[in-house]
């Protein structure tokens, strides 16, 4: 009889549980899965560097976590076999000439004439030809993290595409709302090296987008340094420190989207980095940088295989990254309870009616309690008598 | 002309602004003309203070951002080279041939492709018919000897990755029967340039090295390399031609697969003529550009920036741009330089936006680049070898490089070739990078100095636009009733019979180059006379109908239709100028311009008396003088490079220079300029 009545109990307390997490993952939307764009918008030899800083930032996603089939990389991919490249199926960033940045595993998704306006809108929206293979699209959902990249030659509200075409700001932002509407994205960071980089996000309207750009209205963006072997600049200014900001890091690295911004120093520069984060929910000291450039998610630890923790419930999650690798145990501390509760709330409103209300104000009431765990166990503990009572009540 | 007409119907309906604009502007058309004409010539005096300063459009060029590859090891091939020529002409063992073989053996070394190409020269006769076409080649082969040939050798470097349609072109014009120590060193530095190239992997283009024979002129050799490139014989007759009176025929195979048949690269994306000058310098290596082709057709100007750019900022070469150097020291300019700069100051203290102060022997060595350019155009004539290229639409230069001391010296040699080459290869790399032609440059330009440019392209010159733009107003107001009543059509008759004089008096001197043992002088004075002699005769012939003009209508409107209708001949002659050689156009505005505004008959200002008719009696007489072309040219001469040693002739064999180029600037001076001028005094002397 003991054995069954525990049994049972088990069985109730598995229902509740599982009935949170549901409710959990419907209500708002887990950051899942990291996506990248990166776009080369010119062609031509003498735009080697922008090149050059595509297949940088390519790199540098590969290498914090990215995989190949979630970043759509658009380039005119006319340098590395150009007759004029001295090394002939190489590209470079230095000029030392360390790094093939075209070694063997570089996937161009949309090369040469394809890079268009055209098919840069279709990528972002999803509208594809149905002949489009998969790989060729942005397959991402909403609880994606995307980043776009974009580098080339731009003015005051637009950016050319290999001399013949432009992106308008507005087409940008317009190409953004259809992707909020489509719920393409969770959180986007536009991140943009061009010359007057910041016009391009003035018309963007839609929440959870975030944009850097390399220089202000009436700046010019400039190339960091000449490579006097193959002759022509190698790499831009802004994506040289981006890169090396970068280059210091690792996957398990806990940097913010504030430091990486606060390390663009104008004067190194010669042109102010902007960035734009009036549509932003979260704080940027908060991000990790790997939350775009890399594919960190926010991972749940839990004791055992089938016991879920409801993340409401959770005021401050331990994250344990897989160790085995790397011998420092890097222990990370994601502080999230205000700034995703608060983006609950709006998502909440938005899309559920009034129980949702309901919910999130007792979920409220819920964070005025201190000490969470104590308050779990204890409310546990109460149930187990209650539990009780109601079987002796129904034998 | 439509101003008048509608000043004709003026009073019936109310009138629309621009009509009473343009009645405002008839009925001050004399103070409007001078006001024109004063503001053309400040205009051009302005010019250098409006030059701005030159930059590179064209992205792709990229001057100077790669390190020259140039190294001493090349250098050292190259100066073998010209040990070797130097001593094969010290031998003069055998003439031509036997260098030409020498440098065809260093261009297959480096495994270039190499061919011969033969040519025949052609004698710069003038020939009317052949004005605007030149001659056919075949035609002038057939009576020249086998032994008078000049042999161009050419080699070729195929781009190891690129397509093969675009081709870069260097030339080396030497002398096969002489070849000084400027010439050998200029092979020099094409061959170290060569020899490089031959190793590098980043061409995209051809290279094409064409060792020019200038045994018969650098220009004839250049000039008939392109025309077999562009024009290509498919008769195999020539070619036997070629190989029966060979001189070489103890030839081997493998000199015999360097001669079949005439290799070609893609287009030509730009050519570069490289010279050494046998002078030497006296402070430091210094770089000569000539870019004046046929008709002051100018390069694009990207292309002279390049070798600019290179040569002052990676060679440390100074530049040198042809002046008029006895401007520099002219008194009046330097006080008009002086003038212009204090205003600057003024300018600038008022206002410091305002920078347009230059300093005055700025001004002064502006002007004087300034007069040569637009002197070097006008006279239509190519400076170069490069001319040859420009009738084919290929951006071309000439370099000429001297160096500081007679490079006696090895060391010496060794930096001057090094420094030669590396700037070659600077510009040959930049234009490697180009991707399609040169474009959004500047093509219509002076140059003030090698920095600096006006460019009538963006400006069109605002000097001659108000010059030409009060020819129709001053016509106009002459023509006024008249025109309704067709008597100006008498007038037109006139002018077009004295232009139709000036076309034969273009023709005259063909018949005059036949007359043998003819000196200059005499030729001019025997031009001089055919010509008074044909005019005489249309006179008689034609003439008809002016006495009845005569008869018909009161003489002193006679004069001042003659005046409106020469006025606007001249406007339509000058248009159609401006648009084939500008610095012609505006030459000849300059002298033409007032000459024509001023022309009034002599009787009627002596009959009046009064201090203004005289001076402009005395002006008529002056401008009348200098509009003269011959005198025109031999007082501007005088005034340059001193009077003492001046004759006629000078100018005969100026004139036979240009048409030997068959420049428009003789078209110009026979059938606009001279009748205008004929017109003018008949104005003049008007019995009225």
């Amino acid at each position: 009889m003991f054995g069954s009545k525990v049994t049972a109990l088990s069985f109730l307390f598995l229902l509740l549980l599982g009935f949170s997490n549901c409710e959990s993952q419907t209500e708002t939307t887990m950051h899942t899965n990291n996506w990248a764009v990166l776009v080369c918008t010119s062609r031509f030899w003498f735009n080697y560097r922008h090149m050059a800083n595509t297949l940088s930032l390519y790199r540098t996603v590969k290498r914090l976590g990215i995989p190949d089939e979630r970043i759509i990389l658009m380039l005119a991919d006319d340098m590395a076999c150009n007759a004029r490249n001295k090394y002939p199926a190489q590209v470079f960033n230095n000029e030392n000439h360390k790094l093939n940045l075209y070694g063997d595993n570089v996937e161009v998704d949309y090369r040469g004439y394809e890079v268009t306006v055209e098919n840069f809108f279709r990528v972002l929206t999803g509208r594809h030809e149905n002949a489009v293979p998969r790989s060729k699209r942005l397959l991402s959902d909403e609880g994606s993290h995307i980043l776009l990249y974009m580098t080339g030659h731009g003015g005051d509200e637009f950016l050319k595409f290999q001399d013949s075409e432009e992106l308008q700001s507005h087409d940008l932002a317009d190409a953004v709302k259809q992707m909020k509407e489509k719920r393409r994205f969770k959180e986007l960071l536009i991140m943009v090296d061009t010359c007057q980089a910041a016009t391009l996000f003035s018309q963007l309207q839609s929440p959870g987008a975030l944009a850097i750009g390399s220089s202000m209205k009436g700046e010019n963006s400039y190339s960091h340094h000449l490579d006097s072997d193959v002759g022509v600049s190698v790499v831009d200014r802004f994506t040289f420190y981006t890169l090396a900001f970068f280059e210091k890091l690792n996957m398990y690295d806990n940097a913010s989207l504030t430091s990486l911004f606060g390390s663009y120093n104008p004067s190194m520069l010669m042109s102010t980095a902007y960035y734009r984060t009036d549509l932003y929910q979260r704080r940027l000291e908060e991000v990790p940088v790997t939350n775009f450039f890399g594919s960190v998610m926010e991972t749940i630890h839990t004791d055992s295989a089938y016991r879920v923790l409801s993340r409401k419930e959770s005021g401050s999650v331990e994250i344990k990254m897989s160790t085995e690798k790397s011998d420092h145990d890097k222990e990370r501390l994601l502080l999230n309870s205000n700034d995703l509760d608060q983006i609950g709330e709006l998502n909440t409103e938005d899309q559920r009616g009034n129980i949702e209300c309901i919910w999130s104000t007792f979920h409220k009431e819920l964070q005025k309690v201190k000490d969470v765990d104590s308050f779990v166990n204890y409310g546990l503990v109460i149930m187990l008598p209650l539990l009780t009572v109601s079987m002796w009540l129904s034998w | 002309m439509g101003e008048s007409e509608s000043e004709n119907e003026a009073p019936k309906v109310k009138l629309r602004p621009i009509v009473r604009l343009g009645m405002f502007l008839i009925s001050h058309s004399h103070l409007l003309s001078v006001v024109c004409c004063t503001a053309g010539v400040l205009t051009l005096l302005l010019l250098p203070l409006l030059a701005k300063n030159t930059y590179i459009s064209e992205n792709a060029l990229m001057p100077g951002s790669a390190n020259p590859m140039l190294s001493s090891q090349e250098v050292s091939e190259a100066n073998g080279l010209v040990k070797d020529l130097t001593s094969l002409d010290l031998k003069r063992m055998a003439s031509g041939i036997e260098s030409q073989r020498l440098i065809a053996q260093y261009m297959s070394n480096l495994g270039a492709e190499v061919s011969f190409q033969k040519f025949y020269p052609q004698s710069n006769q003038f020939h009317p018919l052949h004005f605007f076409s030149s001659p056919d080649s075949a035609t002038i082969r057939e009576n020249i000897s086998c032994s008078s040939y000049g042999l161009n050798t050419v080699g070729i470097i195929r781009a190891p990755r690129g397509d093969g349609k675009e081709a870069i072109v260097l030339v080396t014009p030497y002398n096969s029967e002489k070849i000084g120590l400027g010439e050998a060193l200029s092979l020099g530095i094409a061959y170290s340039v060569f020899s490089l190239l031959t190793r590098v992997t980043w061409l995209a283009k051809d290279i094409i090295w064409v060792v020019a024979d200038s045994k018969y002129g650098e220009y004839a050799a250049v000039d008939a390399w392109l025309r077999d490139y562009y024009i290509p014989v498919f008769s195999g007759l020539g070619i036997q031609n070629a190989e029966m009176c060979h001189g070489l025929e103890e030839n081997t195979i493998r000199e015999r697969n360097m001669r079949d048949g005439f290799k070609r690269a893609g287009t030509m994306a730009a050519a570069l003529v490289i010279k050494v000058a046998d002078r030497s310098e006296q402070f430091e290596d210094s770089l000569s550009i000539y870019a004046e082709a046929s008709n002051g057709q100018m390069p694009n100007l990207d292309l002279i920036n390049i070798v600019n750019y290179l040569a002052v900022h990676r060679q440390g070469l100074r530049i040198k741009v042809e002046k008029m150097w006895s401007l520099l020291n002219c008194k009046w300019l330097k006080i008009l330089g002086e003038i212009l700069e204090s205003l600057g100051h003024l300018a600038k203290n008022l206002n410091p936006q305002w920078k347009f102060g230059i300093p005055a022997a700025d001004y002064v060595e502006g002007t004087a680049t300034l007069t040569s350019s637009l002197y070097y155009q006008a006279l239509g004539i190519p400076t170069g070898p490069h001319g040859a290229f420009r009738d084919y639409q290929v951006d071309a230069v000439t370099l000429e490089i001297s160096s500081r001391v007679s490079s006696n010296n090895k060391g010496r040699q060794n930096d001057f070739l090094l420094r030669g080459g590396r700037l070659i290869e600077g510009v040959i790399r930049s234009v490697n990078n180009l991707l399609e032609k040169f474009h959004q440059s500047f093509f219509l330009y002076l140059l003030t100095s090698p920095t600096s440019l006006y460019a009538h392209a963006n400006n069109l010159d605002p000097s001659f636009e108000k010059n030409e733009s009060n020819h129709p107003a001053s016509a106009a107001d002459e023509l006024g009733i008249t025109l309704r009543s067709w008597k100006w059509l008498y007038a037109a008759k006139k002018v077009l019979v004295v232009h139709l004089w000036g076309a034969v008096v273009l023709l005259l001197p063909y018949f005059i180059c036949q007359i043998p043992n003819c000196t200059p002088t005499t030729s001019f004075v025997v031009w001089v006379l055919l010509s008074i002699f044909s005019l005489l005769i249309l006179f008689w012939i034609l003439g008809s109908p002016f006495s009845y003009v005569y008869a018909s209508q009161p003489q002193q409107r006679e004069w001042a239709l003659l005046k409106s209708v020469t006025i606007s001949a001249a406007f339509i002659g000058l248009c159609l100028m401006s648009v084939i050689n500008f610095a012609t156009a505006e030459i000849g505005a300059l002298l033409m311009v007032p000459m024509c505004l001023m022309a009034h008959p002599l009787k009627l200002d002596v009959k009046s008396r009064k201090l203004r008719n005289f001076s402009r009696v005395a002006c008529n007489l002056a401008l009348g003088f200098i509009g003269f072309p011959p005198t025109a040219f031999l007082v501007f001469k005088g005034v340059f490079e001193g009077f003492d040693g001046i004759s006629v002739g000078d100018f005969w064999n100026w004139l036979e220079s240009i048409w030997a180029w068959s420049s428009a600037t003789y078209l110009y001076i026979g059938m606009i300029h001279l009748p205008c001028w004929i017109l003018c005094i008949h104005v003049i002397l008007h019995p009225c």
